[in-house]
């Protein structure tokens, strides 16, 4: 943003499960700002209260206390047809589980939250194949989610989620249940929309290696962030195997 | 002495295997001992510099103990040179090896431990402190590597220069897992 407001901007944030002795504190407190184009990895062991951070930061869910602004606007002040706008709208999701429609084609999946939002169809199908294309999908169109291995249907999953254009990417645990050559396709496509595209990515991980892929790392222990970690512009591939090597 | 023992068995090791490198190079055909050096550090291990020193020492224990043989070519204006082939016996031994299986190194001399084991007993030093710079430079390091690999498939480099990144990546995350470990492991410890 050109006046420096965060994409993300999140204060102090608390999320109580329960009440009473059975009462869970989920967030203790979290600040979290992220900046337009770019890649954050949020990690921690499970129950650290990642994905309940995603889930408010996408206005799945309401905090208990603190704030959660997206593009400058507290979604507090939102009335429930503005929160729906602006998920439907501003934000993408990418879930462990891809959640297509069997029934319909892969660019009928994608065009689909256009189509709801009542986008002219020619409209909605030049922007769902320019989606496609994004993710390199589009020999695929025609495919039912079926008909396609687990790596490209988390790839239509996340073409339907750019398909709005959105400010912000939310993706939790989105290699959760892919195989390893997979898991590797997905982080870099993620990485190529954030360096080539400018797209903002929050995303939750429980696993190293996919967090190293991010531009900054922000590590969750029992719902406070107990490290972040700004990683440094790596060097070009061939200078880092030649090191490798070296210590063969 | 630790040392010298340690040292014996170092010095085994590397040189066996680069004994078998340059019988593995040989079987693909006769070879002068500046051609071997070349090949080895194009071919096999790129980054690696070999001295011709390491090359002609080995070359000779090969011939001694009947693994390669060598043949004395004549050039003009220049000394002899001596071009290397293997034998059926190196040939054999060469085989073996490849299918013989390694001794997995694990080598634990690691500074991250020692760092660890040291702030753990000395007073006035922040173990989870030193515990969270390591993981941090960890990190940093897996970083690089992931996105060197991803950069890597998309130039279609080739399958050598992924696998040896795949071996960095997972090396370091089960570094960094290890990490977690000790980290739960004193932070009991402390806490009690």
């Amino acid at each position: 943003m050109s006046d420096g407001t965060h994409t993300v901007d999140v204060r102090g944030l608390t999320k109580v499960f329960g009440a009473g002795e059975g009462a869970v504190e989920a967030l203790r407190g979290v600040d979290l700002q992220v900046a337009r184009g770019e890649f954050v990895a949020v990690m921690g062991p499970s129950g650290s209260g990642k994905s309940t951070l995603l889930y408010l930061i996408g206005a799945l869910d309401a905090p208990t206390a603190g704030t959660v602004s997206i593009d400058g606007v507290d979604l507090s002040r939102m009335d429930d047809n503005r929160l729906a706008l602006l998920r439907r709208q501003r934000i993408g999701f990418v879930f462990q589980a891809f959640n297509l429609l069997d029934v319909l084609t892969a660019e009928e999946n994608v065009s689909l939250p256009l189509v709801i939002d009542g986008v002219p169809e020619a409209e909605a199908a030049r922007r769902a194949a320019e989606s496609l294309g994004l993710v390199g999908m589009s020999g695929r169109r025609h495919h039912l989610p079926g008909q396609l291995s687990g790596g490209e249907q988390q790839r239509l999953a996340i073409a339907r989620a750019l398909v709005t254009r959105p400010l912000l990417l939310l993706a939790d645990e989105p290699t959760g249940n892919l195989d390893s050559a997979s898991s590797d396709q997905i982080m870099r496509l993620l990485c190529r929309l954030a360096e080539e595209h400018g797209q903002t990515i929050l995303m939750v991980t429980h696993d190293a290696r996919w967090a190293a892929a991010a531009n900054r790392v922000i590590r969750l222990r029992d719902g406070r962030v107990a490290d972040e970690q700004t990683l440094p512009p790596a060097r070009a591939y061939p200078q880092v195997v030649r090191e490798l090597e070296s210590q063969l | 002495m630790r040392s010298a023992v340690a040292r014996r068995i170092a010095e085994r090791s590397t040189k066996l295997s680069f004994k078998h490198a340059l019988l593995g190079l040989l079987a693909e055909g006769p070879l002068h001992g500046y051609e071997l050096k070349t090949a080895y550090e194009t071919e096999l291990v790129p980054a690696g510099n070999l001295n011709f020193g390491q090359v002609y020492t080995t070359l000779e224990r090969l011939n001694r103990d009947g693994l390669v043989s060598f043949e004395k070519v004549n050039q003009a204006e220049r000394p002899d040179k001596k071009v290397y082939k293997l034998t059926s016996h190196g040939r054999r031994e060469l085989k073996d090896w490849l299918t013989r299986p390694s001794t997995i190194d694990l080598d634990q001399r690691n500074s991250t431990f020692l760092k660890l084991m040291l702030a753990r007993r000395l007073g006035g030093v922040d173990l989870m402190g030193v515990l969270a710079a390591e993981r941090r430079a960890c990190f940093e390091r897996l970083h690089e590597v992931t996105r060197a690999k991803a950069q890597a498939q998309q130039a279609g480099a080739p399958v050598q220069s992924v696998l040896l990144l795949d071996l960095a990546v997972l090396t370091l995350e089960a570094f960094l897992k290890w990490l977690d470990r000790c980290e739960a492991a004193l932070k009991q410890e402390t806490d009690k």
